[in-house]
């Protein structure tokens, strides 16, 4: 019979305030098997651990029991101080008795009753427990980027900069995302362009970057180091190998469309970059809005263009690529302001949101840097700005606050006085929240330097009354209601998620949260990681967050991406299913649940076999299989009935 | 002719009474008939906003659990009051089991026959919320179809230009009453655009017109109502159309007062939806009841084209 230890943790009062974890101690050494068991103040920490390591040695123990927390936090705490005390890995098991068993009740008789029952159903588990060895699988070393602002753009440098190879998807004709948009950014006031543009032309030229612009994801398949992905590469409708660039084809295009680019301040042609720094700077046809398309007459852009590179016929490709990591780096939209009815929706045309000021303040904006605003052109005197639009609004909006909004609203006021020295900025807030490097000194230079007038209290409705655009608010500091008519209104309109992130999520197979934007392992360990391995996350498409911190986060992930490239093999964990192919009846039905991919039939052999490196060990198959062929190692049938077992009598105790 | 199960409410039995008539003409006019419950009480109409959680369900779930058991789906109401109650009342029934559970067993005390202390669990009645609360305005939209209407008008609004102003509680609380954007309704633009009359959008036509200050703070609610008449006035406004009773009763009456306190001021005509529907049905000025109003509305009349008349000099 093995010798099992049991170890039972008190997580400090985690596990101790529910369960008499001395109790459970005790009762776990009079289980058959059982020749030791302790409890201890914190197990993970490292005297926990060491006294884990001491007792599998003193007391020749062969399996080892931690009565603890999920597995998805310590199992492999405790099986690598296990496996330096010379056991098996998989002779080390969790029982978990925080999240499903102390955290859950409030009765300590009853959780402790539980508790030991927990520990009772692993102890005879245990017994019959194989040692395993872990699968080496290879690993592709080339990552996925998806999305190319500044945050996939970074993530994908440093990668290749580690001498792997990237390709970089980004659904626009141009990397940039909305960096590009923006103006000059807080609390140093640096031009976005400047700082932006020639990260972008590293990356368009970096030889480890593959850039894949106007392309999109259509579907992954395979686990991690060993992705294949197919991208949908749309059709530009300019062959960009030929294509110089030169523009004369846009300076043509009669078409007229409102300038995404420039949240509609100005407008474009069909054929079209959506600015002019982009990367690569070559112009897409835009389908929808093209006169040709539409009508089947015009073809003026193929007409001026010296090289010959549009091509009509062009279709959409797909395109297969194997890689073994992949960064999603997807980034955000704003809530549109139809959404918020009673600050003016479309029916007041100076009001304006947070990007479109950017766009009025940009030296390559619409205006060259002149704050005029969209109905007539003139410049505005007294403009109000107007916080959480949309944010911090659980009862109609979004329940989060969008985080970079005090901020930017504040540099929005700051830049407005520089270039309107006699002119008026009004901010609404219910908060301002100004966390980071600078960020309060700031603040404060914009309150109490620059004269910007900071009202507490939120604006209840936004009118046009002639050429004025009247904004009623309240100021809860002084009580009272404020009526201000002003030239402009900008809303700092609440960070989303893009429209289809759910979507991409469910492409990929990784979470996201109940706002839509992806969901990481752990919120303060493991912040860039996705649940699924070998999936990374940087950016907004994660939260809201500044420039900064979203560099940051992708230099995070991209260094995780590297760490894992940096190994000769991955291993996989061995706890997975196997057939017995004496009993396989060949029916294949465990094929047809496999959610992984992972079955296929021999024909030779007339059974079924399990492909190691993409078994994730669900059981799926195990519960499926008509004749027991199918098996898990250390999950086996058997020992199910055990913990079974052992689970009903201590009921009956 | 179809006949659909009305609720008209106090209001619309004693100052209100234009508003009942002229509703009732109009109906007639479009082709049904709104046929007033043979028996009913009075709503409720402020214990909405009251704290108490049961007691203030308990008449309006009476009055549409009769029309249940009278074998009728949907109960036409005007006054907005009534529907605020009786919509969220039905609401509340609908999707608080506790609250259900409570109001039939109150209700299961109105048989005589009942003796007290039965089972809460174990009610005698079981109204389930199934009755559809319809506003007129919400008939109109929805079964009926603004879209529809301007084929059956004789005499479309034309030459005048109508402010429609909302107030509250037809409105709100969005989730319970569901008839439109409380932040920036339209439904009865909509309606009076049907009718032929020019809508005059204004930044006023939600805010609150004083509401039962009129009573406790006058000079409050004269304040306000200058506000919205005014904002019309400056925006293009004729007249004033609204909905509510007490909407009505404030921005009509109180006219006199914001005259004094307002030397500004200009008066403005205010209607009933149903006096306008009813008119551009053909119905004319005698039956709408305008004696009752304190501001006169003969100028909007005047203003208004008659096509009959002019077919008769034809």
């Amino acid at each position: 019979m093995k010798r099992i230890g049991v170890f039972v943790c008190h997580c400090g009062i985690n596990i101790a305030g529910t369960v008499d974890v001395a109790r459970v101690a005790a009762e776990a050494a009079k289980m058959p098997g059982v020749v030791f068991a302790m409890d201890y103040i914190y197990m993970c920490s490292e005297p926990g651990q060491s006294l884990v390591r001491e007792k599998i040695k003193e007391e020749k123990l062969d399996a080892v029991i931690v009565a603890a927390c999920s597995p998805t936090l310590h199992e492999s705490t405790f099986r690598t101080a296990s496996v330096e005390a010379g056991l098996n890995a998989w002779q080390c098991e969790i029982a978990n008795i925080r999240e499903q068993c102390s955290w859950v009740h409030s009765d300590m008789e009853k959780a402790t009753e539980k508790a030991i029952k927990i520990v009772g159903t692993m102890v005879r588990k245990s017994m019959l427990n194989e040692s395993l060895e872990p699968i080496p699988v290879s690993i592709t070393r080339k990552a996925l980027v998806i999305g190319g602002g500044i945050a996939g753009i970074q993530a994908a440098l440093d990668i290749a900069d580690s001498g792997n190879k990237v390709i970089l998807v980004e659904r626009e004709s141009s990397i940039g995302g909305h960096m590009a948009q923006l103006s000059e950014t807080f609390p140093t006031l640096d031009c976005s362009q400047c700082i932006l543009t020639p990260k972008m032309v590293a990356a368009g030229k970096h030889p480890n970057i593959t850039l894949m612009t106007y392309s999109e994801v259509e579907e992954v398949k395979g686990y991690v180091g060993n992705f294949t992905v197919w991208i949908r590469k749309k059709a530009r409708s300019v062959d960009w190998s030929i294509c110089n660039g030169c523009g004369d084809c846009m300076a043509k295009c009669p078409a007229k469309v409102p300038a995404e680019f420039d949240r509609g301040l100005s407008t474009r042609g069909a054929i079209f970059v959506p600015f002019p720094q982009a990367v690569p700077n070559k112009p897409v046809i835009d389908r929808d809005n093209c006169i040709y398309y539409k009508s089947g007459k015009c073809r003026l852009c193929e007409k001026v263009c010296e090289p010959k590179a549009i091509d009509f016929e062009q279709e959409d490709e797909i395109i297969e690529v194997e890689v073994g990591a992949i960064v999603t780096a997807t980034g955000y939209d704003t809530l549109p302001i139809l959404d918020l009815q009673e600050y003016g929706a479309d029916t007041v045309p100076d009001v304006i949101d947070g990007l479109a000021f950017e766009r009025l303040l940009s030296a390559s904006g619409p205006t060259t840097g002149e704050v005029r605003r969209p109905s007539d052109g003139k410049v505005p005197k007294e403009v109000v700005f107007v916080q959480c639009a949309g944010s911090r609004d659980p009862e109609r909006y979004k329940p989060y606050c969008s985080k970079i909004c005090c901020m930017y609203t504040t540099k929005h006021a700051l830049l407005y006085k520089h270039r309107v020295h006699d002119g008026q900025p009004y901010i609404f807030y219910i908060d301002i929240r100004t966390g980071g490097k600078g960020y309060e000194e700031f603040y404060h230079k914009a309150e109490v330097e620059e004269g910007v007038v900071y009202l507490r209290g939120k604006v209840a409705r936004i009118f046009r009354d002639g050429d004025k655009t009247v904004v009623w608010g309240t100021d809860t500091l002084t009580g009272r209601n404020v009526e201000i008519r002003a030239d402009l209104v900008v809303l700092a309109t609440a960070i989303t998620p893009k429209e289809d992130s759910r979507d991409l999520a469910k492409k990929l197979r990784i979470q996201s949260g109940p706002n839509g934007f992806l969901s990481e392992a752990h919120p303060k360990l493991r912040p860039v990681e996705s649940v699924n391995s070998g999936f990374f996350l940087a950016g907004c498409a994660q939260g809201p967050r500044d420039i900064p911190e979203t560099v940051a986060q992708a230099s995070a992930a991209a260094c995780k991406v590297i760490s894992l490239f940096s190994k000769e093999m991955m291993e996989q964990d061995p706890a997975i299913a196997w057939v017995d192919e004496d009993l396989c009846g060949a029916c294949r039905i465990c094929i047809s649940v496999c959610p992984y991919d992972a079955r296929e039939f021999d024909e030779e052999k007339n059974v079924v076999v399990v492909n190691a490196a993409l078994c994730e060990g669900c059981g799926s198959c195990v519960a499926a299989c008509a004749c027991g062929a199918t098996q898990q190692h250390n999950l086996s049938d058997t020992q199910i009935e055990v913990m079974v077992s052992a689970a009903l009598e201590a009921f009956d105790v | 002719m179809a006949k659909v199960a009305y609720y008209p409410g106090c209001a619309l039995k004693e100052r209100s009474s234009h508003l009942d008539r002229s509703a009732r003409d109009a109906a007639l006019g479009l082709g049904f008939e709104l046929d007033e419950l043979e028996t009913w009480t009075c709503c409720g109409a402020v214990p909405p906003v009251s704290s108490e959680r049961v007691m203030n369900l308990i008449a309006p779930s009476r009055i549409l659990k009769d029309v249940r058991d009278s074998g009728r789906k949907e109960l036409i109401t005007i006054c907005d009051f009534c529907y605020n109650t009786l919509k969220r009342a039905n609401y509340s029934i609908r999707n608080d089991e506790v609250i259900r559970k409570r109001v039939n067993a109150f209700l299961a005390d109105d048989d005589p026959e009942r003796t007290y202390l039965e089972s809460d669990d174990a009610p005698w009645v079981d109204y389930d919320g199934e009755v559809k609360v319809l506003h007129l305005l919400e008939y109109l939209r929805d079964i009926i179809g603004f879209e529809n209407l301007p084929a059956g008008l004789k005499n479309p609004l034309k030459g005048i230009n109508i402010a429609p102003y909302y107030g509250c509680v037809m409105l709100r609380p969005e989730k319970e009453i569901k008839l439109d954007n409380p932040e920036n309704p339209t439904i009865i633009d909509e309606f009076t655009r049907a009718l032929g009359a020019g809508v005059v959008s204004f930044p006023y036509r939600t805010e609150c017109c004083g509401s039962y200050l009129s009573v406790s703070s006058p000079d409050a609610s004269t304040r306000l109502c200058y506000r919205i008449l005014s904002s019309a006035r400056a925006n293009g406004a004729d007249a004033l159309v609204v909905s509510c009773p007490l909407c009505f009763y404030n921005l009509d009456s109180r006219q006199e007062a914001i005259a004094e306190a307002y030397p500004d001021f200009r008066p403005m005509p205010i209607f009933y939806f149903t006096q306008l529907l009813s008119l551009a049905l053909g119905n004319g000025p005698e039956k709408q009841g305008f004696d009752m109003h304190c501001v006169d509305v003969s100028p909007i009349l005047e203003k208004l084209d008659t096509p009959e008349a002019a077919e008769v000099g034809e």
